[in-house]
């Protein structure tokens, strides 16, 4: 056990924010196994805690209401809908595990998603799973390499009101990122757009998902933040 | 908007016994501090949009661990979504095809928040102790606090290495902490 001087710096920093990712990792695993690091930083949470009064109030998007209570009602009526809600679920419960393993390893709801699609996959089919870290996979992203096609599938994305998801194909070989059209958030997109693409630039290429206005980029380039994204992986030896 | 802390208390009791109705209440009285908090640490709106979510999400499914007897609703809640925030911030976003400029702009300053409001007695004191700092120091503490500031955008902005900020950091924290114990 260490001397609380160790632990009270440490603990308030981890209130305030300063701590980068890697302390702030480790601070929070070490508080799990540590009840007086713990202690630590719950009293310097009410220490620091009055200043959230001076945050303004900002009222979030009309939209976020309906999407946060409808994963939530998924949840209480006792039962997933469909697989989607089934996997967010599951991401939820999972979200807290440490997994180290590959990026398609480390999720095992993308593995879930990945074995699933496997199943079905012919030996040509290159997989992705478009993330924006290892625990909240998003979109599932399969590939047939010989006829240039792909096929994405939703995993767990919330989409904001009014916006559309755009997916990229990012390539430093073939300069700006290219689009392959929108996605969906429910349902399967499923795309030709990659014929006029090299077969090694396909298997080599970025896969991004952007957040863009309704309808997609109005420039033909990404004008929102990328929000997923992930390499090809072949699905078969 | 807010109500009160009693009524906030009991409609956490409710989302602990997967009340769904209790949740939207809940959701419709505390979203905009919330969002607020996190808006201003994250900066982005898109992501303070996931973020928010995600936030609700665990407080859906842990509102069983919340203890009255320890902190107020808010503060448990605030916590939440802090913790949340400051994990996403933090976070280096391995692909992302432009920069943001927006996001590394801590320079925006506000108009210094201490002076401005009516302060309740918990903020009254902590921020007699905040005062007692010299005015760089509690404003390093307000704006990582507040606004997700890192060691690094704030040894920029003061112009001091990182490992000056970090010392300042330990020294303000440890002297407000002395102040505040009674």
């Amino acid at each position: 056990m260490m001397e609380t001087d160790d632990i009270d710096p440490l603990a308030a920093e981890y209130v305030l924010g300063t701590l980068d990712a890697a302390a702030r990792g480790q601070v929070a695993a070490r508080r799990a196994r540590e009840p007086d690091l713990d202690a630590a930083i719950r009293a310097w949470e009410l220490r620091l805690a009055p200043l959230v009064d001076l945050i303004p109030v900002v009222p979030p998007p009309a939209g976020l209401r309906d999407a946060i209570l409808t994963r939530v009602s998924g949840q209480s009526q006792g039962g997933p809908t469909n697989n989607v809600v089934h996997l967010e679920q599951r991401l939820g419960r999972w979200r807290t595990l440490a997994i180290a393993a590959s990026a398609l390893a480390a999720s095992l709801a993308g593995v879930v998603v990945y074995r699933e699609a496997l199943r079905t996959a012919p030996a040509t089919s290159y997989v992705a799973v478009l993330q924006k870290d290892p625990q909240s996979p998003a979109f599932l992203m399969t590939v047939d390499i010989d006829k240039k096609t792909f096929t994405v599938a939703p995993v767990s994305a919330p989409k904001p009101a009014g916006k559309s998801y755009e997916l990229w194909l990012v390539s430093e070989k073939l300069g700006p990122p290219k689009s392959l059209g929108l996605v969906e958030n429910a349902g399967f997109t499923v795309g030709p757009k990659l014929a006029s693409f090299a077969q090694t630039d396909i298997r080599e290429a970025t896969y991004a998902v952007s957040l863009e206005p309704e309808g997609g980029s109005p420039t033909g380039a990404p004008t929102g933040p990328v929000v997923y994204a992930g390499k090809l992986v072949q699905a078969k030896p | 908007m807010l109500q009160s802390v009693a009524d906030i208390q009991a409609l956490l009791v409710r989302v602990a016994a997967k009340d769904s109705a209790a949740f939207a209440t809940l959701y419709d009285a505390t979203s905009a501090k919330l969002y607020g908090v996190i808006l201003r640490i994250l900066r982005r709106r898109e992501v303070a949009d996931e973020v928010l979510q995600e936030v609700y999400v665990k407080i859906w499914e842990r509102a069983a661990d919340f203890d009255g007897g320890r902190a107020s609703p808010i503060t448990w809640m605030a916590t939440i979504a802090r913790n949340r925030a400051f994990d996403e911030i933090r976070k280096k976003v391995p692909s992302s095809i432009e920069d943001s400029p927006e996001a590394l702009d801590v320079a925006s300053s506000d108009p210094h928040p201490l002076q401005a409001l009516e302060l309740n007695d918990e903020l009254r004191r902590l921020s007699a102790c905040l005062e007692r700092l010299e005015p760089q120091r509690k404003e390093i503490v307000l704006l990582a606090y507040l606004q997700g500031a890192s060691r690094e955008e704030l040894s920029q902005r003061f112009g001091h290495p990182v490992a000056t900020i970090k010392t300042w950091i330990h020294r303000s924290l440890a002297q407000l902490k002395a102040c505040l114990t009674p």
